[in-house]
């Protein structure tokens, strides 16, 4: 059963500890310099990763034994480690380009490993089809990846990341609501440390002075959308193959964060910066509320009778009314 | 004419291997599980004050009866997960998700036996039971054994009920719930001789 109390305190630990983590290393060079703020952001977000993981009870087992497993034991390590050689300025960004669309290749293989989907127990799912399916979800995810990176580089904003975590957010609820609690719980740390990151990188940009700024803001926004994009993908790809998350659901959920691109229009681009970071968050925000309310009126059809034990009179056949 | 005296001999030989090979078989009776006349049901408290009641209703199995030397016997049975049903669809959905027994990672549950004791009216079976990917070893007592022979094919029975705790085997403690830890699963089944 879901537990918001706990959710609550799961998702203020994550986020304190992100935020302390990278406050703290952040002042040990005052310099500004973008890449060791990038570097340590990583860290930062990995550390309110695991408290949050651990408060939802959601550590992975080991050897992983299942989607939500793997994604915490291999996919989450496996971006932060890659975002973390992305930020340090010495690596050519092609190079972190690369590392990305490998481990962008490999994510949906590993989450579907030793599942139905791979083992060919599933008539549903013969290998070509989920040949199929694997490199439409990489191809996804590394184009969603490559468009918000150059959208932060090109207009950078913490709208972007924020935007990104409402997304996160919305998609937690939704697997929720169609039945999946624990997958659904994955999405708060997720949420709560790229949240607490984002929030610190703003309020460390307020503070800074001139030129280190824009590349701080720059580099670290990239790391913070490269973790979110990853950590949106992951929990919408295990709510649609492992638990009941529609097709149309987990797509609007994966696309929703690339409305962020419409303010760049002509029309539009010359406003403030505040302007376009909440038309940002407001173009998100609308397929998300679309897709949570079908999500609601799904649960409330189909689970809702199962919490309160009232199934419709129309059900009961009249000969028992006489 | 020597080939031909050679070709005989080679006949009688594989036909006297292959005889003695069937009635080494025939020592133990294979059985395979008979869908239509077997069922394996389970039921779970709710709320502590009442049940709900479960089947599965896609499952595969065979085994061999050593009657002779009981010890030998064989018992195996795979359920298909998916293939739940409390007879409300919604929960039946909701039991396939990875909360419960997440049914893409884990499809079937299986039993194999690793040991039989014979007893009285029927069988002591001990033996690795996988559910939701953990695999633990459970002893029951399989009653019945009879062979019926209906219209030709032979037929043998069994039923059993066993206790088992979903928490021994992996599944999320929280979303346990309102529907208790312990299910009792009873498995009534016929066999149809090979």
């Amino acid at each position: 059963m879901p537990d918001p109390w706990l959710y609550l305190q799961a998702t203020a630990a994550s986020a304190i500890v992100s935020a302390a983590c990278v406050l703290a290393m952040a002042r040990l060079q005052r310099s500004g310099q973008a890449a060791w703020f990038s570097t340590v952001c990583v860290p930062g977000i990995g550390a309110g990763l695991v408290t949050g993981i651990h408060l939802l009870s959601l550590s992975p087992a080991w050897p992983p034994a299942n989607a939500l497993d793997r994604f915490f034991a291999l996919v989450i390590p496996a971006a932060l480690v890659v975002e973390l050689i992305s930020g340090i300025s010495r690596v050519a960004g092609q190079i972190a380009w690369w590392l990305r669309i490998g481990l962008a290749i490999s994510i949906p293989r590993i989450l579907l490993h030793g599942s139905v989907y791979l083992t060919g127990m599933d008539s549903d799912w013969p290998l070509w089809r989920t040949s199929v399916a694997m490199a439409i979800s990489a191809a996804l995810l590394v184009g969603i990846q490559v468009l918000l990176v150059r959208l932060s580089e090109r207009s950078p904003g913490v709208s972007i990341p924020l935007a990104l975590c409402l997304t996160i957010q919305s998609a937690g609820m939704t697997v929720m609501l169609a039945g999946y609690i624990k997958g659904g719980a994955a999405a708060l740390p997720v949420v709560a440390t790229l949240a607490a990151t984002t929030v610190v990188l703003w309020l460390v940009r307020n503070r800074s002075d001139g030129s280190a700024v824009c590349g701080t803001a720059v580099s670290v926004l990239s790391v913070i959308v490269g973790i979110g994009v990853v950590g949106l993908f992951g929990v919408v790809f295990i709510g649609h193959f492992f638990g009941r998350l529609s097709m149309g659901s987990a797509l609007t959920l994966l696309l929703a964060p690339l409305l962020c691109w419409v303010p760049q229009l002509p029309q539009i681009r010359p406003r403030s910066p505040l302007v376009i970071g909440l038309l940002r968050l407001v173009l998100v925000a609308i397929p998300l509320i679309v897709v949570l309310t079908l999500a609601k009126q799904t649960f409330d059809r189909e689970m809702g009778p199962l919490l309160t034990q009232q199934f419709p009179v129309t059900a009961v056949p009249r000969r028992l009314h006489q | 004419m020597p080939q031909r005296y050679l070709a005989g001999a080679l006949a009688l030989f594989t036909c006297a291997v292959l005889g003695f090979g069937n009635s080494s078989a025939f020592a133990a009776d294979e059985y395979d599980y008979d869908l239509v006349h077997s069922s394996i049901t389970f039921k779970a408290r709710h709320l502590d004050i009442s049940w709900i009641h479960g089947r599965f209703n896609e499952v595969s199995g065979k085994f061999s009866l050593d009657r002779e030397d009981p010890s030998k016997s064989t018992f195996q049975l795979t359920i298909k997960a998916d293939s739940i049903d409390t007879a409300n669809k919604a929960r039946d959905e909701h039991l396939r998700q990875p909360d419960y027994f997440d049914t893409k990672q884990y499809p079937t549950i299986e039993f194999q036996s690793t040991s039989v004791k014979p007893i009285k009216g029927g069988y002591e079976v001990t033996g690795d039971f996988t559910m939701h990917g953990t695999t633990k070893e459970i002893t029951f007592k399989m009653m019945g054994g009879e062979e019926h022979d209906f219209k030709g094919t032979k037929r043998v029975g069994f039923s059993t009920e066993l206790s088992l705790k979903r928490s021994d085997f992996g599944f999320d403690k929280r979303a346990i719930g309102p529907i208790g830890d312990k299910a009792l699963v009873i498995i009534d089944c016929e066999g149809v001789r090979k």
